[in-house]
């Protein structure tokens, strides 16, 4: 038993290593436990699918106890729990029994999630790695995320659980979601409908957003559980009696509920192979190779090996379960192949499904420190030390409400950049009136004209932001401060200028060519959009946007009036050329700061003190004024230093050549 | 050497100047080839865009827009041939070696824009997904694909290949070389020839091509049009991602920052040489790339009054010029200046030691900017406006004179009206803090420099 208790140390001080990210040398024989587990996720997306197929004729609380005995009963057998290791105390048992009651409810939600949403997409949301949700976490809601990639891993699956829930059109769900008050099994499954219900989303979507919850809940659970594990000797004695706890926890209701509900199952018999499949390949099978392959490969690794499998699985059997090929592989046998339309694979989620694998792993790998530091040397010791320099850590120490709130502050502090912030919010305001109306009328001309505005809002975001950043202080960097990057900004407004001058031009022309026939009514909203524009354009000196509405204006009037549809893009080639002339200026200047030129404003002035200072020489009585830099002294140090001699040559001969070593006096 | 041309205005037309310096560029041998390369470009853009509006196809207009940023990039190297040609003038007193920086910048970020509008275009056709006529698709794709892959390897483009080792690599390289480094680790014979990195112009062609191959497989076999604008979603990100670091690394220079992997050594430099005897203090150091990979930069060392200002000059820029190659130094020796002689308007310090011949600048401030004399001038927390920047550059240091008492000279300084001298104050080099008297300039250079006698001060940032 002592032997088995340090065995668990071990193991759980080799998990904190790799939880460390300490490179450990297991190159050798890693390929046959990456093909196991691979296998074994393979198997677990085979399990699951079955099992959904099992919740169509098994009530849900059911199909758990169900599953709990069975994993209860071999995990029993294998670990002899109650044989082996040390005596359980009462406290043990409570917390046990806090174990099994909160796996109980994740599992609860898992497999209800199942119901929802289908095996496919329970996979993709379920099967993530504690370490990828401990990540996405961190990146989520610390501001120490771990770097740029992980922060892009992070937005990949966000936008992944969104293609979920926006892209995805599960038909049969949603028409499921018309009763959701209909047959319901038990009381538990109608509270959760009427929840999901109440927060108005499609049932499937409800699903999607359970699952998320469930993910994070299992995550909790299994680091919470952790230290327990290390009381009770080890996870899989833990587990075995939890199981069984669980087992006992979820009698009573099970004999209610047999009671209460008459049960759709035609004959128990048949779905024994099934729940065994079930039991071995989605709860033993995998909790073994599991906590085998934690051991033996990185937990990085182990992060990706494993989810990659499971969800190209998941997305195979997803498109081919209903077909004849499968047959062999499902246990339930349909008698006849009745087309499926549930949980069909769908655009969404396929894309939501790379999205989930490509963030899966970028936010597994462990995240490099040591890229931004500059090496030092060497520690006593022998490891390498850096030095972390960058602004990046000096910023990222802010969390991102209150960045926000500071910046809003200092944007309304000066008035300009106030002005661009009113402007902005307008300008966004409108563009989400007019998006919104669109989507509601179906008009879409007027969304493709709410984008157009939201490609315009992007330069006024840049310009915001480049004021607020000119006023931060200097850094090491930065060491002349911030200053430049409002011209910096300027520059790059002012590239974008031209290019919407120049697709502008060319749509124009192409136009000039052609003349689309325009929709007489909704110009009648774009004039008065535009007087509006105009107005505040006038009202805030933006020269871009007022000249575009006087165009627009102009054009609309004539089209209205006498049909002229020519109109259009003559005004809008004007527009371009105009806006065109207006910025060249503007990079000029730019241009000129950002190459160290002289100042224009200053050439003059700078000239004359310059005479000046050649007036006062020449009084002085040095006529021929040449420009020399250093004294004797200085070449006899600097040709006296070893390094750079060559130069110091060159410099004296340049020297000679000028005469004007005479004495002490050597005017620069 | 005698009159200092600052300020000639321009003779002949804008048009006129640009035909002289592209005669100048077209007489190197090198630049036939990039000007013949840029000939074919255009006709390829052509032939390009007119495919892209008859497939109507987003995919290959986002894969266009590469082929214009080539366009961009020879225009670049071209810049930069000009740029080895140019002798630093008066007015860009710096040198014209930033130009090739700022082509860098502007054409890596015109082709964030282009893709910018891609992504904008592509989500109106999301709403609306148009017919795509396969026709010239694959044709353009390959025609587009050779020249880009033709261009790029046959072309030594130096500063697109500068920018491209230095950045740490786009996120797409870091994928590549993850994955790969990955399959390496499984197969280990592959490393030769994954593991170098690949020039992310040539990855993003390639990763382009392939995708607008699927478009045309996908949309020939099932005419599912969606695919097209998703390519051309995922050729503009691919965009973003390969062009995004290196605007930010030219941006960088363009800014005028430190580059932070040479952090670490100038500190041991500036260590180095606050450590020197007689040096008290270095201060307000600056330190900016000012092309790529040149380093430009600029110190105040103040020092003890019995120093040897020569030597801590000679010691100071022998230094530090093994890193910084545009260096301005400017040593202030302020001990000797006591408070009680600054309640006199001017004149009154001038002194002189012995053995240096110093001329103190006289007090050009207005009583209400001098700051409060110390011997130790407080370092500004915030950078005000630079004097260090202000300094006069490379010829306008009126370092040494001897026999000043002939002629209080600051007297024929201090006349000009308020703005006049306000300029001087900046232009000129006497520091705005009061107490700095006696300062030497010393800078050292690349040696063909020492020639050049006709430079003004830096511009200010």
């Amino acid at each position: 038993m002592t032997r088995q208790l340090t065995k668990w140390t071990v193991d759980n001080r080799l998990k904190f290593q790799l939880s460390l990210q300490l490179p450990v040398d297991n190159a050798a024989g890693l390929t046959k436990y990456i093909v196991l587990l691979c296998f074994t996720k393979i198997l677990k997306a085979v399990g699951l699918f079955e099992s959904y197929d099992l919740l169509k004729v098994v009530h849900i609380v059911q199909f758990i106890f169900i599953l709990k005995l069975g994993t209860a009963f071999f995990m029993v057998l294998f670990q002899k729990p109650f044989s082996s290791g040390k005596t359980i105390t009462k406290d043990q048992w409570i917390k046990i029994f806090k174990h099994a009651v909160a796996g109980c409810i994740i599992s609860l939600l898992w497999f209800f999630g199942l119901t929802l949403c289908g095996p496919l997409r329970t996979l993709l949301l379920f099967e993530h790695s504690d370490i990828v949700v401990i990540s996405l976490l961190s990146v989520l809601f610390t501001s120490s995320g771990g770097g740029p990639a992980k922060t892009r891993g992070a937005a990949f699956f966000i936008i992944a659980v969104i293609c979920l829930l926006l892209f995805d059109n599960d038909d049969l769900m949603a028409k499921m979601a018309e009763h959701p008050e209909g047959h319901h099994d038990s009381a538990l499954t109608h509270m959760l409908y009427t929840a999901i219900a109440f927060l108005g989303v499609a049932d499937h979507k409800g699903g999607v957003l359970l699952l998320v919850l469930a993910l994070c809940c299992k995550v909790g659970f299994h680091t919470a559980s952790r230290k327990l594990s290390i009381d009770m000797g080890g996870a899989k004695r833990l587990q075995a009696l939890s199981q069984l706890v669980s087992v006992l926890l979820l009698c009573p209701w099970v004999i209610v509920l047999s009671v209460t509900t008459e049960s759709k199952v035609e004959s128990w018999f048949s779905l024994i192979m099934p729940f065994i499949t079930v039991i071995f390949f989605v709860m033993i099978l995998d909790f073994y190779v599991d906590s085998i392959c934690l051991v033996k490969i990185e937990v990085s690794k182990y992060a990706c090996y494993g989810s990659f499998p499971i969800f190209i699985s998941a997305l195979l059997f997803g498109n081919f379960w209903t077909h004849p090929i499968t047959d062999q592989l499902r246990a339930i046998n349909k008698p006849a192949h009745e087309e499926s339309t549930e949980h069909v694979l769908s655009g969404g989620v396929v894309v939501s499904a790379v999205f989930f694998i490509l963030s899966a792993n970028i936010l597994s790998s462990p995240s490099k420190r040591g890229q931004k530091g500059t090496f030092i040397g060497y520690s006593p010791e022998g490891t390498p030390l850096y030095n972390f320099m960058g602004d990046a850590f000096q910023h990222s120490s802010q969390s991102i409400p209150r960045f926000i709130k500071e910046s809003l502050k200092q944007i309304l502090e000066e008035s300009d950049s106030r002005q661009i912030f009113y402007f902005l919010c307008l300008n966004l305001l409108f563009t989400f009136v007019e998006l919104f109306y669109g989507v509601l009328t179906n008009s879409l001309g007027l969304i493709s004209d709410g984008f157009h505005m939201l490609f315009d809002c992007s330069a006024l975001v840049m310009g915001l932001f480049a004021a607020l950043m000119s006023r931060w202080k200097a850094t090491r960097i930065f060491s002349y401060g911030y200053g430049r990057i409002e011209i910096l900004s300027g520059f790059i407004n002012g590239l974008f200028l031209i290019v919407i001058a120049f697709f502008v031009f060319m749509e124009s022309v192409a136009r000039l060519i052609d003349p689309p026939e325009l929709d007489t009514n909704m110009l009648t909203c774009i004039l008065i959009f535009n007087v509006l524009i105009l107005l505040i354009g006038v009202f805030l000196h933006v020269l871009a946007d007022t000249l575009g509405s006087i165009g627009v204006i102009v054009s609309t009037v004539l089209i209205e009036q006498f049909g002229w549809f020519i109109a259009d893009p003559l005004c809008s080639l004007f527009i371009a050329v105009l806006i065109f002339l207006s910025v060249i200026p503007l990079i000029k200047d730019a241009c000129q700061v950002l190459l160290l030129r002289l100042p224009q404003e200053h050439e003059k002035e700078l000239h004359t003190a310059l005479e000046k200072v050649t007036g006062i020489l020449k009084d002085a009585g040095i006529n021929n004024l040449t420009i020399q830099v250093e004294k004797e002294a200085y070449f006899q140090h600097m040709s006296g230093l070893s390094t750079g001699f060559h130069d110091v040559l060159a410099m004296t001969k340049q020297m000679e050549s000028m005469k004007y070593c005479k004495d002490d006096t050597y005017i620069m | 050497m005698g009159t200092i041309h600052l300020f000639r205005k321009p003779q002949r037309s804008f048009f006129g100047k640009l035909l002289e310096e592209f005669r100048l560029v077209a007489a190197d041998r090198r630049s036939w080839k990039i000007l013949l390369f840029g000939s074919i470009n255009l006709i390829c853009t052509g032939f390009l865009l007119m495919w892209c509006s008859s497939t109507n196809s987003i995919a290959l207009t986002a894969y266009t827009y590469l082929t214009i940023f080539d366009l961009f990039s020879l225009i670049t190297c071209l810049i930069s041939y000009w740029v080895m040609m140019k002798k630093p003038s008066p007015v860009y007193s710096f040198g014209f070696e930033r130009l090739e920086v700022l082509a860098v910048f502007a054409s890596t970020v015109l082709a964030q824009l282009g893709a910018l509008f891609i992504l904008k275009e592509s989500a109106e056709r999301f709403l609306e997904q148009p017919e795509i006529h396969t026709g010239r698709l694959l044709v353009g794709t390959f025609v587009a694909l050779s020249f880009n892959l033709f261009t790029m390897l046959s072309i030594r483009n130096k500063p697109f290949t500068y920018v491209s080792e230095a950045v740490l690599g786009s996120i797409l390289q870091h994928h590549i070389s993850r994955k790969s480094r990955n399959l390496c680790g499984i197969i280990p014979g592959l490393s030769s020839i994954f593991l170098p990195r690949m020039n992310p112009f040539v990855l993003i062609d390639l990763a382009g091509a392939f995708a607008l191959c699927i478009t045309y497989l996908l949309i020939e076999i099932n005419n599912y049009f969606a695919i097209d604008t998703a390519s051309a979603v995922a050729i503009a990100l691919m965009t973003f991602g390969t062009m995004y670091p290196m605007s930010v690394y030219s941006g960088k220079v363009l800014l005028q920052t430190t580059p932070p992997h040479v952090i670490g050594q100038l500190d041991k430099l500036i260590r180095e040489v606050s450590t020197l005897d007689g040096v008290l203090e270095v201060r307000n150091e600056h330190f900016w790339t000012l092309g790529f990979g040149s380093l430009a930069g600029s110190v105040h060392v103040r020092i003890r009054r019995d120093a040897n200002e020569q030597m801590v000059l000679a010691h100071v820029t022998n230094r530090l010029y093994t890193l910084v190659s545009t260096l301005t130094v400017q040593i202030f020796k302020d001990d000797w200046v006591r408070p009680a002689l600054l309640s006199g308007p001017v004149a009154a310090n001038v002194l002189n030691f012995s053995d240096h011949h110093i001329i103190p600048m006289p007090f050009l401030k207005h009583a209400d900017d001098v700051a409060p004399v110390t011997s130790t001038p407080a370092k500004p927390s915030s950078p005000p406006p630079e004097f260090s920047f202000n300094t006069p550059g490379k010829n306008a240091n009126p370092v040494l004179l001897l026999n000043t008492q002939t002629r209080p000279y600051g007297l024929g300084l201090n006349h000009g009206h308020t703005q006049y001298s306000n300029m001087l104050n900046q232009g000129l080099g006497v520091p705005g803090i009061g107490a700095t008297q006696g300062f030497r300039t010393g800078f050292t250079n690349l040696p063909h420099r020492y020639g050049n006698n006709n430079r003004i001060g830096q511009p200010r940032p």
